[in-house]
């Protein structure tokens, strides 16, 4: 049996650059997108939830659509489709952030949707009572508390989300994936390379829940779980 | 690639269709396998992670958190491409998917199931207790029944993860629907342009898709939506 | 004094009228929950309503906050004609009303519970809000706690701050929904003083509740209702002593032994 030679990896200071640069793009795409995500998968929430069906519909195609595909189809539509559809030249860079901005937008909105249909009946009858506004009650009723409630899922999908991340690296996107590629390509060293790369991912995943949890503790200092 | 382009001649989008759909066949077989084998590992790795032994139990839980933390496309890259390169043997691509896909299943199904059955109060299994019952009896005959109601629409939902998670396997030359979408994507093909393929190949994998979330849907609105919330928890699970 | 059809005389309240209801009818679906409501509270008014569980009477009550809609007849409240099958914000803002199971904001502290619709709907300004919550946080006795979450103080407490919650709009009138109904049995009484204390105020309170002690110590008149419809309408005295309608006489004898 072959023995492992994990020092193949760090061998070339251009290497570990390109490992180092994948973790930062790898985590910040992921960020970007899981902002841009939550804003629209919330737009998106609401308006499968409005009373017009121009909105609703819509709304719930686009949902059902992005959520029974994979992504690396969405992906691919996006950076090699699109661009000669509509005659423009973005980075690949670009275009895979919009991707994932799109992708992670149809999951949240399908969270935050259960979250504000499990919200109590009796807090919006309670707001109500008081005179508040259907607005007001969405904005500080509604919404507060689906957002504890879903907290948990969001985390776990947002972790989920950030480990499928890999795929851009297929059409070129410096990632962590693509760092690894990149050097398993010139070193042939590709067990070792991948072992490090899923070792990466891991606790980039243990780091973000463990941060995520405790934002969440600060956030919702109020919730207890029933 | 000349096979392919051979049967690029007649009515060109019928040809393209159906090499597309005799791809999907191995989708479906993927699938399939990844289903079934994962639903076996996970179903042991649930047992386990319940049983009243404490290295059984740590032992599951290591083996969940490893396959949910590590991303299914470096599973993929390393029984792939890792291990023919370290172990210099030979591993097919449909040896390296089947296994990657099946690895990946079990973690997420037995976390679904253990969900499913930490959903029944804990009074059942003290009532199976007191009426003498041994742990494997009151697992059997009382909170099995329970659970598995619960389960059944998140471990539908699942499957629909499962065909999404297939489409990776083109990186080790699985040869998918997604391969030969790509394919015929860059056959620089008039009428086979990225545009036209990729909706194309996103329909299909919807119509594989689609039925399977209708059905978790529904089964999930008739075994009451609040405790599958619980159950699912942690496998929100999409990509 | 009888022209509110509702058989009773007012005796000696200011006559003005707080919650007029005529002839009024609710259907879920093709079931009619209510069934030709006739009653009439006058202002300073305590009436208590009692009956069986699915007789309708916290539907009635939540007929005159427009929390639900109503099908035939009319309702005015507070001197707004209630719209059929519509809602009414100006009557919600003027109309306090305590829920069985409290319905507190979770997400907001007892002070915030209170000052939220201060300053949203009465659009007082943060101070303003801030010390009018204070004000009805003593006087229910639990300022102490302002700025705990709900989830940590007992249900007593919680039912006493969402008293609070609504006296701090300054509602013309206070509608009770089994106020007393999910409390500990040990802290049931803490509410009920609460109460008892408010109503020595003068404030119009409609009360859904099972305490027939607290009925007839504060009550000036007590409703009896089941199936939808209202069939014994008495002061205490005359209520307990000689209920009329023998229903109500088979449900008394039951919740009294």
């Amino acid at each position: 049996m072959a023995d492992l030679r994990f020092y193949e990896i760090w061998r070339e200071a251009v290497f570990v650059d390109k490992l180092l640069w994948g973790v930062l793009t790898s985590v910040s795409l992921t960020v970007l997108a899981c902002a841009v995500g939550l804003a629209f998968g919330l737009a998106l929430a609401l308006a499968r939830r409005s009373v017009f069906a121009v909105l609703r519909l819509p709304a719930a195609g686009y949902v059902e659509t992005v959520r029974n595909t994979p992504l690396i189809v969405q992906l691919f539509f996006i950076c090699f489709g699109l661009p000669t559809l509509l005659d423009y030249r973005w980075p690949f860079f670009v275009s895979a952030l919009f991707a994932l901005c799109l992708n992670f937008a149809a999951y949240y909105a399908e969270i935050i949707g259960a979250g504000l249909d499990n919200v109590n009946k009796g807090q919006l009858e309670a707001g109500r009572a008081l005179g508040l506004t259907k607005r007001e009650i969405l904005g500080r009723v509604s919404l507060p508390q689906a957002a504890a409630g879903v907290y948990p899922s969001l985390v776990s999908q947002f972790i989920f989300l950030f480990l499928t991340t890999g795929i851009i690296s297929e059409v070129g996107v410096e990632d962590l994936t693509w760092a690894g590629r990149y050097i398993a390509d010139r070193n042939f060293r590709d067990f070792e390379v991948f072992l490090l790369l899923a070792v990466l991912y891991a606790g980039l995943a243990v780091f973000f829940r463990a941060v995520l949890t405790a934002a969440g503790k600060a956030l919702f200092p109020w919730w207890r779980e029933t | 690639m000349t096979d392919f382009l051979a049967v690029i001649v007649g009515d060109f989008y019928a040809r393209m269709l159906v090499l597309l759909l005799s791809a999907t066949q191995w989708t479906i077989y993927l699938s399939l396998t990844a289903f079934v084998g994962g639903g076996l590992i996970g179903l042991a790795m649930t047992l386990l992670r319940i049983a009243p032994v404490k290295w059984a139990r740590l032992f599951s839980a290591a083996y969940i958190w490893t396959f949910q933390s590590v991303p299914l496309l470096m599973l993929l890259f390393l029984i792939g491409l890792g291990m023919p390169a370290f172990f210099k043997v030979n591993v097919p691509p449909w040896a390296a998917a089947t296994t990657a896909l099946t690895l990946f299943t079990s973690a997420y199904m037995s976390e679904v199931w253990r969900g499913a059955i930490q959903s029944v109060p804990a009074g059942q299994w003290e009532a199976g207790r007191v009426l003498g019952l041994t742990f494997a009896q009151s697992l059997r005959y009382v909170v099995s029944p329970q659970a598995i109601k619960i389960a059944i629409p998140p471990t539908v939902g699942f499957m629909v993860q499962i065909i999404k998670g297939t489409s990776l396997a083109y990186i080790i030359d699985f040869n998918d629907l997604m391969r030969w979408g790509k394919k015929i994507g860059n056959s620089q093909l008039d009428g086979a342009e990225p545009f036209v393929v990729f909706p194309i190949v996103a329909a299909i994998y919807f119509l594989l898709c689609y039925p399977l979330t209708v059905l978790s849907r529904r089964l999930e609105r008739r075994s009451g939506g609040e405790k599958l919330m619980v159950a699912a928890k942690g496998v929100n699970v999409g990509g | 004094m009888n022209f509110w059809d509702c058989g009773v005389d007012l005796d000696g309240k200011s006559g003005k009228i707080c919650v007029d209801i005529r002839g009024m009818s609710k259907w879920f679906g093709s079931f009619r929950v209510l069934n030709n409501i006739d009653i009439a509270v006058s202002a300073g008014e305590k009436v208590v309503i009692c009956g069986p569980s699915g007789s309708g009477k916290s539907t009635l009550i939540r007929c005159m906050n427009s929390l639900e809609q109503f099908q035939s007849g009319s309702v005015t409240v507070c001197g707004v004609a209630l719209e059929q099958d519509g809602t009414n914000a100006a009557v919600q803002r003027r109309v306090g009303m305590v829920f069985q199971q409290f319905n507190l904001f979770p997400h907001l502290t007892v002070l915030e519970n209170c000052t939220l619709a201060l300053r949203l709907v009465l659009k007082l300004n943060a101070d303003e809000a801030e010390a009018r919550a204070r004000e009805y946080l003593s006087r229910v006795r639990i300022l102490e706690q302002a700025n705990k979450y709900p989830a940590d103080i007992s249900g007593g407490q919680q039912q006493r701050v969402a008293i609070a919650r609504a006296l701090a709009m300054e509602p013309e009138l206070m509608l009770f929904d089994e106020p007393t109904s999910a409390l500990d049995p040990e802290v049931v009484h803490e509410v009920l003083e609460t109460m008892t204390d408010l109503a020595a105020t003068g404030m119009t309170m409609i009360c859904v509740t099972h305490e027939m002690g607290f009925a007839r110590q504060i009550a000036d008149r007590v409703v009896f209702m089941d199936e939808g419809a209202i069939l014994e309408v008495a002061p205490p005295p005359e209520f307990f002593g000689s209920p009329q309608n023998e229903r109500c006489r088979v449900f008394l004898s039951r919740i009294l032994n």
